[in-house]
């Protein structure tokens, strides 16, 4: 036995301390998955019979103009979303001054990171009130009538971006704030005396070192872009008129409310290849200068 | 002409006085050398120079402008970082082109620039290469190579070479000293290894708590330092000092006494002495002969140990009641070099001896107060 362990335990140790954490990868992430593409070719309610419709369910998506708006907020979010990575990291490079009293002014930054994001939507719901919200005060201030920003249509989805947003810049802020403790003081020493100073000294000397950070930042926002859901349903639930919904929170209603859990795995499993084909991208970027060897 | 001046330089951190009214004047050409202890100022005093750090007083010349509120960039230095301090995203070629680009020199100046520092740090074939692909040694040139394009009027050099290995550290030492002898430019250069400030310096600077000990040329240092700091710092091994006391006194002339009743006798001392003032006596481990009757003075004693290095030996003594103070060994022994090899059984009885006038003396401030030796003619 002894001998058995001391000849096989650099492979057999491994694989037990993996093998909690691949099953339950396995089956909570990769069996549910493939069981939602196995749905999406069924019409069920959930309970009775399933009933093979083959690709009838995606065919329907196509002329779907709930999933258009769905698939059209969804890129709004995303292209939003790209606003926080470039302004978590000015203000990071704002905060992070040698001044007296700049942890606390930080840590306030971090406030929207300790709240959940339901009290996130709660808040801005309250905030967009047009009657005692925040914004109703500002605009009465000027003497103008805040715009009900929750019931309009053309504008609820850049509502709940902004409200999205708060969190999300302030995590980039964090990742961002990390990545400029890090910076070598000897290259900056190097830019300076190379006679690189504001925006050069950043383009050239600062943004290089925190592309790792900023790769990271990157990939949370796309994915937290693509996967927004709470705030809509907290904000929103999709309203008015569906105006306001995501592939998620799309795909959620069809499920749970209207029982057509074929039709709503076929719009998770839409997602599914969206998330799949950026992570793939995302991976291979990653990998590419391990292959190199830089 | 006068090429960096340095005058009443203070720098404060904090509480800590790092820099404590540095004066300097450093000729057109000169190849400076920094040397000190850990903490004493040394890679403070340069990057003040490069105006990595502001100085709380003082005024900093180059070439008679004051640039002591200037931009690193806009102060004509270069610099070479002990870590390289390259750009990891930028080629070879990019690197050394970085500062002419900043500088927003046209295309075909940097490019000639580049190529022609890269042709005597021998890096043609590497241009293209990023900085992650070269070895310790080519990585260390690029940086001098970036140094070179700029074309500054001073080059900063802070520890380049403290990363490389043995080898490498000797065949770099003699390229920048060929590359001085080549340019002809400035350069100041910090190390804590002396036999870099000995080998490479015009001049050397010995800096301690943020003061300047001494500066002058690297056997003059080395033969007539100005106190006992300079005098333990410069050599290896160290020298040898033991404390006495002064017994008799009479002009410049005096006599001390040391632990173990070992008496001396200086007869022209620069300093007067009183009687029963503290003093050190100094003797350089080659000053010390084993077994020679015809020393003036005599210490009987038992060998320790021995270290044969080759080409020469160190033999450590005990004197038995005479002691020495703050040896490099962290013992209390005597360290004697000797130029060829010589077996010596451990424990066997041997006779040191040396001449006063090889000796120093440094009154209780610290003071030198032997009258300065004859240097050797290089």
């Amino acid at each position: 036995m002894s001998t058995f362990w001391r000849n096989h335990r650099h492979w057999i140790a491994p694989t037990l301390f993996i093998m909690p954490g691949a099953l339950l990868f396995g089956v909570v992430i990769i069996l549910a998955s493939a069981e939602t593409i196995w749905v999406s070719f069924f019409d069920w309610d959930g309970v009775g019979e399933k009933q093979w419709v083959g690709l009838a369910n995606y065919v329907q998506l196509l002329d779907d103009p709930q999933f258009h708006v769905s698939l059209k907020n969804n890129l709004i979010w995303l292209a939003m979303f790209m606003l926080a990575p470039p302004l978590g990291l000015a203000l990071a490079l704002l905060l992070n001054q040698p001044v007296r009293g700049m942890r606390v002014v930080k840590s306030l930054f971090f406030v929207p990171l300790v709240l959940a994001s339901v009290t996130v939507g709660v808040v801005f719901t309250w905030v967009y009130d047009p009657t005692f919200g925040l914004l109703s005060l500002i605009f009465g201030y000027f003497g103008a009538t805040a715009p009900a920003l929750l019931s309009d249509e053309h504008l609820v989805t850049f509502a709940v971006v902004v409200a999205a947003l708060w969190p999300q810049v302030a995590f980039c802020l964090v990742l961002f704030l990390a990545g400029l403790n890090n910076l070598s003081e000897d290259l900056i020493g190097a830019g300076r005396v190379d006679g690189a100073r504001g925006w050069p000294m950043l383009i050239h000397v600062i943004l290089p070192q925190l592309r790792e950070v900023s790769f990271i930042a990157l990939a949370v926002t796309v994915i937290g872009a693509l996967r927004s859901f709470d705030m809509v349903a907290v904000m929103t639930s999709g309203g008015p008129f569906g105006s306001s919904t995501v592939l998620a929170y799309q795909m959620y209603e069809q499920s749970i409310f209207s029982y057509r859990f074929g039709y709503g795995a076929a719009i998770a499993t839409v997602l599914f290849v969206i998330m799949a084909a950026f992570i793939a991208w995302y991976l291979r970027t990653l990998l590419k200068p391990e292959r190199e060897g830089i | 002409m006068t090429s960096v001046e340095l005058i009443n330089i203070e720098k404060h951190y904090g509480g800590f006085h790092a820099l404590k009214d540095v004066n300097l004047s450093i000729a057109e050409g000169e190849f400076v050398v920094m040397v000190g202890p850990s903490g004493c100022g040394k890679s403070t005093l340069l990057k003040t120079i490069a105006g990595l750090e502001t100085t709380s007083a003082g005024t900093l010349r180059i070439r008679g402008r004051d640039v002591t509120r200037l931009e690193p960039g806009d102060r004509g230095i270069a610099m070479v970082f002990q870590s390289y301090a390259l750009y990891p995203h930028m080629t070879v070629a990019e690197n050394m082109g970085f500062g002419l680009r900043m500088a927003k020199r046209p295309k075909a100046e940097i490019d000639a620039a580049v190529a022609r520092a890269a042709r005597i740090l021998r890096l043609d074939e590497q241009l293209e290469k990023k900085p992650k692909q070269l070895s310790g040694g080519q990585r260390q040139r690029v940086a001098i190579g970036r140094a070179i394009t700029r074309s500054p009027d001073v080059f900063l050099f802070d520890e380049p070479l403290s990363n490389l290995d043995a080898a490498l550290r000797t065949q770099m030492r003699v390229e920048l000293s060929t590359l001085h002898a080549e340019l002809g430019s400035t350069m100041i250069y910090v190390t804590h290894d002396q036999v870099e400030a000995m080998t490479m310096a015009s001049r050397i600077v010995v800096l301690n708590r943020g003061r300047i000990e001494q500066v002058g040329a690297p056997l003059d240092l080395y033969t007539n330092p100005d106190n006992l700091f300079v005098a333990g710092f410069l050599g290896a091994p160290r020298m040898n000092f033991v404390a006495g006391e002064v017994i008799a006194a009479n002009g410049s002339s005096a006599r001390i006494v040391c632990s173990g009743g070992l008496e001396v006798t200086f007869e022209t001392l620069t300093t007067q002495v009183g009687v029963g003032e503290t003093v050190t006596l100094g003797i350089r481990p080659e000053r010390l002969r084993l077994g020679d009757a015809a020393a003036q003075i005599r210490i009987a004693g038992n060998v320790r140990l021995t270290e044969y290095l080759g080409r020469e030996t160190i033999v450590y003594v005990d004197a038995g009641p005479l002691v020495t103070t703050g040896s490099d060994s962290g013992t209390s022994v005597f360290t004697v070099q000797i130029a060829d090899v010589r077996p010596f059984d451990n424990g066997s009885a041997v006779s040191l001896g040396f001449d006063p006038a090889d000796a120093y003396l440094f009154a209780s401030d610290g003071r030198t107060i032997t009258p300065s030796k004859p240097v050797a003619k290089i």
